[in-house]
Parts: C-alpha cells; structure tokens; sequence
C-alpha cells in the first residue's frame, strides 16, 4: 500500500517521516543546503522546495520538503517548471552576495552551492547593486577559519555544536543580510574537539581547515578509505593525497606522498558522518620522521641479515617473551598468533597513552583506549594485564611506547618499530616495520565491528610487511627445531 | 464619532487606568461571574459564537484557533498575549495599555480559564515606556488584589501572569518568533508545522493573540455572543482600534465599528487630509497592507471582506494617510529600508531580497535606476511571496507590488528623470497650504 506520490511513483514512508527523509530513501533527489541527515530541521535555506498537488484538482502549492511530514495519499513532485523555477530564484538570492570567488576557494569541487549552480540555474547573477561585503578572514580558532562573505547563514555550524559537539560554541550575530557566523563569548569553540567537523557540513567555502588552506585543488586529491587509529572507537576515515596521474616532480617527493586531509567516511556501525580533530591530524602521527634502516646494536645491517639474527635469538632462547601491539592489524595479529604463539609468551601491550590535554572520553565517539585493535589482540593473546616474566631472557617487542627499563634486566630485545627513537639502538636487533598507511588490513573496534583500511604509499624496500615477516621467523624456527 | 464603542467606553483620565476606578466601572465582575458560574467549555463556546476575527493583522478567527487545544490533555498550556505592536503606523494597543490595562488582564483571566493556562505572559515590546509601566503596575495590583496567583477571587483557578520585555525587534511580533524570544533565544520565526496551538511556547499546546484580541473576551462574555454580534457586521463582528497618523488633521486612536464607511470616517471623525490637501491614498492597516486610492475608499466600508474586495485588508489598524503630492518613490524606500533593517536573517529569501529590494530603491532615488529596475523589484516580490519561514517576505512584497501597481508612472518618471514626480517630498507643507488659503 503506497503511502504517498513522488513524481507519479508511489513511495512507502515510516510513520512520521518527512518528505525529504522519504524521498531520499526512495532514491529521490532533493537539493538541501540547511537540511543534514544528523542536525535538526532548520528549513532556512528554501532550496528544497517541492511542489504539492491538491487533492481533486485543486491547486499546487510550494513546501519544503524538510519540515514537511509525509500525509497518506499526498502527491508531491521534486522535479516540476514550478520547483525548478522556484530553485532558480533561491539560488539567485543566496548567489547574490556570494562572493563567486572559487577560483581561489579551497571547496570548489566539492561545493554543494557550485554544484547546484551549475545543475539548476546556469545562469549570470541579475543583481546590479555591489553585494554586501563582511570579514573575509576569521578565526574561530587555532583550526579553522570563516569567510563570512561566502557563507550562506544555513546554521549547520550551529546546530552541530549545539545538538551533535555540544559545546554550543558557534552562534548567529546581528540580522538579515549582516548576519554573521561568530563565536559565543561565554563558550570555547578551541577546545571542542569535534570542532573540524563543521568544515565537512558546511555546504558551501565558508569553514575552511587552516592545515589545508590552499593546500591543494581537491580534483588533484584522491580518497583512500581508512581507519582511524587514534582511539579503540577506530572511525572510518578517506585519507586524501594525491592522484598518481598528478603527481610532479617540481615538487618535494614527500608533497607527492603526503596526506593532504583526513575527513570522515560516513559509516553509520561507527562513527556516523563524524570525526574528531585528532582523527584530522593523522598526519602528525603517520608522518613522524621513519626508522627504515634494520640494525643490530645499533649499527646499521641489512634487512635479511637483522632477520637472521632475529631468528637465532629466537630458537635459543630459553624462555622467550613478546610484547604485542595493540596497533597490529588482524591480519598481523593472526599471522603473529600462528607463527610464535606456541614459541613465545605473548603479552598485550598499550603502544599509545592519552597525551597531556587530550580528551579521555565522552558519549559521542572518543575512546580511553587509544589504541585501534586492542579487542582483537586481547582476543587472541588475553585480556589480563601481565608484566614481562622477570626470567625472560629474550623480549621481542612489536611497536612503540615500551621502555626498556621495565623489561626484565639482562633479556635481550628484538624491536619491531616503525618510527625513529633512541630505543632503536638500544636494541639486540632492530627491524623496521610498515605502518597502517603503508599495508591493507582490518582492525576490529571495541564495539567489535570490523573495518579495513587501504594504503596510500608503497613500503621502502628496507622495511618489511609485519605479516610476512612473522612467517618468515616461524618458518625458520619450526625448520631449526 | 462613528458606531458603538466597546474598548474606549470610559472617559480617559490621569486614574482611570487604576483597579480602584476600573471596579467602580464594573470591572472584574465578569471574571466573577465566569469563575463561579460558567465551565472553560462555555466561554470557548461563547467566544467562537461571536465570531471574533484576530485584530492582529492576519483575521484568523479566534473561536478556531482556541478549539485546537485539548483540554485534558494533561500537559501544560501557555496563553501569550502580543503586545510587541511594531507595525510602522500601528499603536492601537498601546492605548488599552496605557489607558486600560484592566481590561487586558481581566480578559487574559478568562481566557485562561477557557483554556486551563497556568502560566500567562504579555510580550511587550521594549520601546514601550509608559504602556510597560502601566501594564506591569495593574498586574501588581491584581496580584495584591487577589485576582492574579494562587486561588484568584477564592475559586480554584490560579494563573500567573508574566510581563516580558522584547529587545526591539520587528519579527518578534510574529506568533513564533515572539515564543522563541519568551524562551531566551535568537527571535526567529520557526517552521510550520507544527502549529504553535499543538507546540509552541516550551513545545506546548500555545494560544498567541493579539491585546486588542484578548481585550475584547471580557466584552464578548459580558455582552454574550449574540449581542456582540449586532456590533459590526456579520462577518467581522465587533469593533477595531484604528491608530491613523500621516497626513490626517486629526491624528490618533480611534475604536470604528465594523461596516463604518471609510470616507465618513476620514474626512469627518479624522478632520480629513491635513492642510485641506486631496488625498492621494492611504495605507489601510500597517504598511504590508496595500495601498487603496481615493476611488477606492469612496465606497468602501471598514470591514474584511469590503477591504478585500477592494484589494487590500483590515490588517492591523495602522492606517497612514498621505496627501496628493508625496513621492510614493520616496515612500517605499522608506517602507523598504525598515524591512531590510527589520529581516531577521534566518531564511534566504527575506534576508537577501530585503537588503536588494533596499539597495535597488536607494539606486533610484540617488538618480542611478534602471528601466529594468521596476520589474527586478515585482520579480523579487514574487520570489518572497509564500517562500518565507514567516509572513515577512509576503509582507514587504505585498507593499512593493501594490505600490508599484498604482503608482508605476512616478517610478519610471524618477528613473527617466532621475528625480521625483512630486517633489521627492513625504511631509506636507502645513505653512504654506494656509498662505495658500488665506
């Protein structure tokens, strides 16, 4: 039984759903610049405008489709002369002083206003008086700056801090066409840490990241789907970097292999369509300075001849512990399980602590845990937290923030790390390892949802692949025994 | 003086607006009456009986917007009275409450009763001074009194009643702009629907009427409905506070009963144009309203359906008068300046077309205007028109069109020109019409 009409079609709707929940289930589209999924109605921007049939041929009339609920037998169309004329008008008042400055615009491409523009109206503004001009460069923090000018006032920044970040840090000033985006006085928009995510809803350049201000054009970027390891909530994330067929040798290699930004993927099993800002800076973790030179006692070997050593530590070693990481992905973990668990004692480690200032936890996404696969490693290695046995006479230690003085003291250590430290020297051998930007993998998060991860870069030649590289060790011992 | 009074009964003087002349007048009786003898049902009955059109602006009859509200819904209801009066050429409400604020709070009660309302409130603009002082002086008497709190006259009906200030803003006189300020928040107008009478004030079942509304309750249930019916004509039953200024001899707050003949009240009750100028037109009820001509007011009768007959409305009351020779160019730059300073911002079309309305009338004036500039100001009037959150978009186009549509010459001789048809003048010569005359 059709609830209602879309177009002629009939469209079945839950109970209470308005017209534009309805349709965009259906697979109709309707424009929205205020209207978002997870934010509260608004019904301020008039882009989504449907046309409603009376009932016996009475007339039409216009609604938006946002704030309209769903009556049974209704009969609305999405796509008439009158809705499109209708759009041509709105988008005419919301063009009017817009700057049209995406020449220089860090959301062009990516634009919900240029989009629409260029699929509804097409056509040069008829305005002839001077638009109305307001700040062009305003911090609302230490992330992100705001272009008045090209804001459109749809208060999605708002109703985000308001119902979604909960800091209530973002309000609307004065009124009518001098209305400006500002900070609440009373509240901390720099210490909300969700605060980056109004870039993403904002539908047009206004809200812009100040770490990829005019870092790039986003048409040269590509999305590479992964995983967040900030947290054990483990957000699905879109790294962006460059497209292979753009990039330049003019430029310093590493801008060619850089993460431009980090932006949420929405996956509703996790994170929704949020982040929070340590998920945006990823980079400050993935691009650390690298360890890609294997090394034994600190000096520098050859790969395969670090992995020998490695080998033999391993095979004569009369009790033998390991250190997993946390940070491991399932894959790794499994590999890692089949190839030492019988070999070695193995002991869950936490690789990352809370750092000084950062938010522990909350209701919305940040974990305690700031590691992204702990639940699988507990479940394969155990959840208890244990100390390294103090007869240990060997520990291999996979991944960071281990310090060796509370390790037994005369056992001998095998570091698999990824990053430059002064532990790596310290080492009985040291062997570089990839990083999750580097390898595919999966990590599963508290909650026991599992989600993969793609690389971006190839491995150095001087770095191996965790996985294989616990093959290799088992092969080896298993062919000595 | 034209018709029957029912507001303006009582001779206004320096004490008549204090609960001990108000009682000596009768006042509160009907309270008591209704309080001890009648049900909140029988009063709702006896309201929508007589027929009562909102004096606010808008005519929405009274006895249906109360009869959307559930009595035993068992959740609070608000009653709000709305006495942010900011249509520019309206202060008919500020005279009930400077001279007669009694008569507001008695009607509040019943209303309140009718409605089972806890919790009353009057939202009264900022800029009222002495209607503030004088209002808020007879809801403290009340309260001393015993008519306002707990156990109001010994019965079991309580209700507080709650003055709030605005802060001087226009949209807040719109039922849900006005429920958004009562509740500490930025006066936008909210979507429809739901409708304020299913959650409005606190997401709560809320009646919002205007003073002159409100004030006429008493005098619906004192009367009786079918009394109050013989007051006017049938289908605007009762009588309407007229605030006339502009051009007019005799400038004021008059009460005109419904059916009244507007030139008989123009040119005899108001003295007629002022320094025996013609008239050119006038703007019958707040400047959204359209403007009617001297041809039209020749037989039209002050009532709804006359007034659409002839093309515009009732509206709020605020009738400005202006005389043969005013700049009609300049007068909808004035008219449009305050809609562009007074749009809230909240939704595209207002907060953008207000502001391009403005500047394009400023370019005309200032001798810059294009031919083409007439039809861009009725294209973006259309464009406003039913595409707002509130009424304002349809208001302000309603003005520009209706003043385009009668006076389209003046515009295109002002762009041609590059100066006004009449002088470019809004005032009226006073001095120089009596040199004229004598």
């Amino acid at each position: 039984m059709p609830d209602f009409f879309i177009n002629g079609q009939p469209v079945t709707a839950a109970k209470g759903q308005t017209v534009m929940q309805a349709a965009k289930a259906a697979g109709f589209f309707i424009p929205t610049f205020c209207w978002h999924p997870s934010l509260s109605v608004s019904g301020n921007c008039r882009i989504c405008v449907v046309e409603v049939e009376g009932e016996g041929g009475g007339g039409s009339w216009m609604e938006i489709a946002c704030n309209m609920p769903v009556t049974e037998g209704m009969r609305v169309l999405t796509d008439s002369e009158a809705v499109r004329a209708r759009r041509r008008e709105t988008l005419q008042f919301i063009l009017l002083n817009h700057p049209v400055d995406c020449g220089i615009c860090d959301k062009a491409g990516e634009c919900t206003l240029q989009d629409y523009h260029y699929e509804m109206n097409g056509l040069p503004s008829v305005s002839t008086v001077p638009k109305v001009h307001a700040t062009k460069y305003f911090e609302l923090s230490s992330r992100i700056v705001l272009d008045n000018e090209r804001c459109i006032v749809c208060s999605r920044c708002v109703r985000f801090t308001r119902e979604i970040s909960k800091s209530h840090a973002l309000g609307i000033q004065n009124r009518g066409d001098a209305s400006l985006v500002r900070p609440v006085e009373s509240r901390d928009f720099e210490s909300d840490p969700y605060s980056d995510n109004v870039i993403d809803i904002c539908p047009v350049g206004a809200l812009l990241s100040k770490q990829f201000l005019h870092k790039a054009r986003v048409w040269y970027l590509k999305a590479t789907q992964s995983v967040c390891p900030g947290c054990s909530r483990g957000c699905t994330v879109d790294l962006w970097h460059r497209k292979a067929e753009w990039k330049l040798n003019a430029l310093d290699p590493r801008e060619n292999t850089a993460i431009a930004r980090v932006t949420p993927r929405e996956n509703p099993d996790v994170n929704g369509p949020w982040i929070c800002n340590k998920g945006r800076d990823l980079a400050k973790i993935f691009e650390r300075p690298r360890a890609e030179q294997a090394m034994q006692k600190g000096k520098p070997v050859q790969l395969g001849d670090a992995i020998a050593d490695a080998r033999r530590l391993i095979r004569d070693a009369k009790r033998p512990a390991a250190l997993v990481s946390s940070w491991g992905s399932n894959e790794e973990l499994a590999a890692f399980k089949a190839a030492l668990g019988d070999r070695v004692e193995c002991i869950v480690k936490s690789d990352w602590q809370p750092q000084p200032g950062e938010r522990l936890e909350d209701d919305l996404l940040i974990r305690a845990d700031k590691n992204p696969n702990t639940r699988t490693a507990q479940d394969l290695f155990g959840g208890e937290a244990r100390l390294v046995p103090a007869d240990s006479d060997l520990v291999l230690v996979w991944g960071e923030g281990t310090s060796f003085v509370d390790l037994p003291r005369g056992a001998k250590v095998i570091l698999l790390g990824s990053y430059l430290a002064p532990e790596n020297g310290h080492a009985e051998v040291f062997i570089p390892v990839s990083i999750q930007t580097e390898r595919a993998g999966h990590y599963t998060n508290f909650a026991g949802v599992v989600s993969r991860f793609e690389p971006i870069v190839r491995k150095k030649d001087g770095v191996a692949h965790a996985e294989q590289l616990f093959a290799q060790l088992a092969a080896l011992t298993e062919a000595l025994a | 003086m034209s018709g029957r009074k029912l507001l303006m009964s009582f001779p206004v003087t320096p004490t008549s607006h204090l609960l001990a002349e108000v009682r000596a007048r009768g006042g509160y009786q009907t309270l008591q009456r209704v309080l001890t003898s009648m049900t909140p049902e029988q009063v709702t009955k006896e309201v929508t009986a007589a027929g009562i059109l909102g004096h606010g602006g808008a005519a929405f009859p009274v006895g249906r917007k109360w009869s959307v509200i559930h009595l035993n819904d068992s959740q609070p209801h608000y009653l709000c009275a709305n006495a942010d009066e900011g249509e520019p050429g309206t202060f008919k409400d500020r005279w009930i409450l400077e001279n007669s604020p009694h008569q507001l709070v008695e009607s509040m009660l019943i209303a309140a009763y009718a409605l089972q309302v806890r919790n009353a409130f009057v939202y009264i603009r900022g800029e009222f001074d002495l209607p503030y002082r004088r209002l808020q002086g007879a809801v403290d008497e009340a309260y001393e009194a015993g008519l306002l709190g707990e156990k109001i006259l010994g019965t079991d009906f309580s209700c507080d009643l709650v003055v709030y200030r605005g802060a001087g803003s226009y949209v807040c006189g719109e039922a849900s702009a006005l429920i958004t300020s009562i509740e500490g928040k930025k006066g936008y107008p909210r979507n429809r629907p739901p409708r304020l009478t299913v959650r409005g004030l606190y997401q709560r079942p809320t009646v919002i009427n205007n003073v002159e509304t409100l004030s006429n309750i008493e005098i619906i249930v004192r009367m009786g409905a079918e009394e109050f019916r013989k007051v006017g004509v049938a289908k605007s039953p009762g009588t309407q506070l007229v605030s006339i200024s502009g051009h007019v001899a005799k400038p004021g707050v008059y009460e005109l009963e419904y059916g009244t003949p507007l030139a008989k009240f123009i040119y005899e009750d108001c003295g007629g144009v002022l320094g025996g100028k013609k008239l050119k037109c006038i703007i019958p009820g707040g400047i959204s309203t359209k403007v009617l001509t001297d041809a039209d007011i020749a037989t039209v009768t002050y009532d709804h359906k006359a007034m659409e007959a002839v093309g515009s409305q009732v509206g709020s009351g605020g009738m400005v008068v202006i005389a043969e020779g005013t700049c009609m160019v300049r007068l909808l730059q004035v008219m449009l300046r305050f809609y562009h300073h007074e749009s809230c911002g909240q939704c595209t079309p207002c907060r953008e077309g207000m502001g391009w309305l403005h500047r394009i009338i400023d370019g005309i004036v200032a001798g810059r205007g294009r031919p083409e500039d007439i039809d861009a100001m009725v294209r973006i009037s259309e464009a406003n028109d039913g595409t707002t959150i509130c009424g304002m978009g349809d208001a302000a186009g309603f003005a520009t069109v209706g003043i385009i549509a009668k006076y389209r010459d003046e515009f295109e001789y002002y762009i041609a020109n590059g100066r006004s048809k009449c002088g470019g003048r809004l005032e009226v010569d006073v001095a120089e019409q009596e040199a004229a005359h004598a």
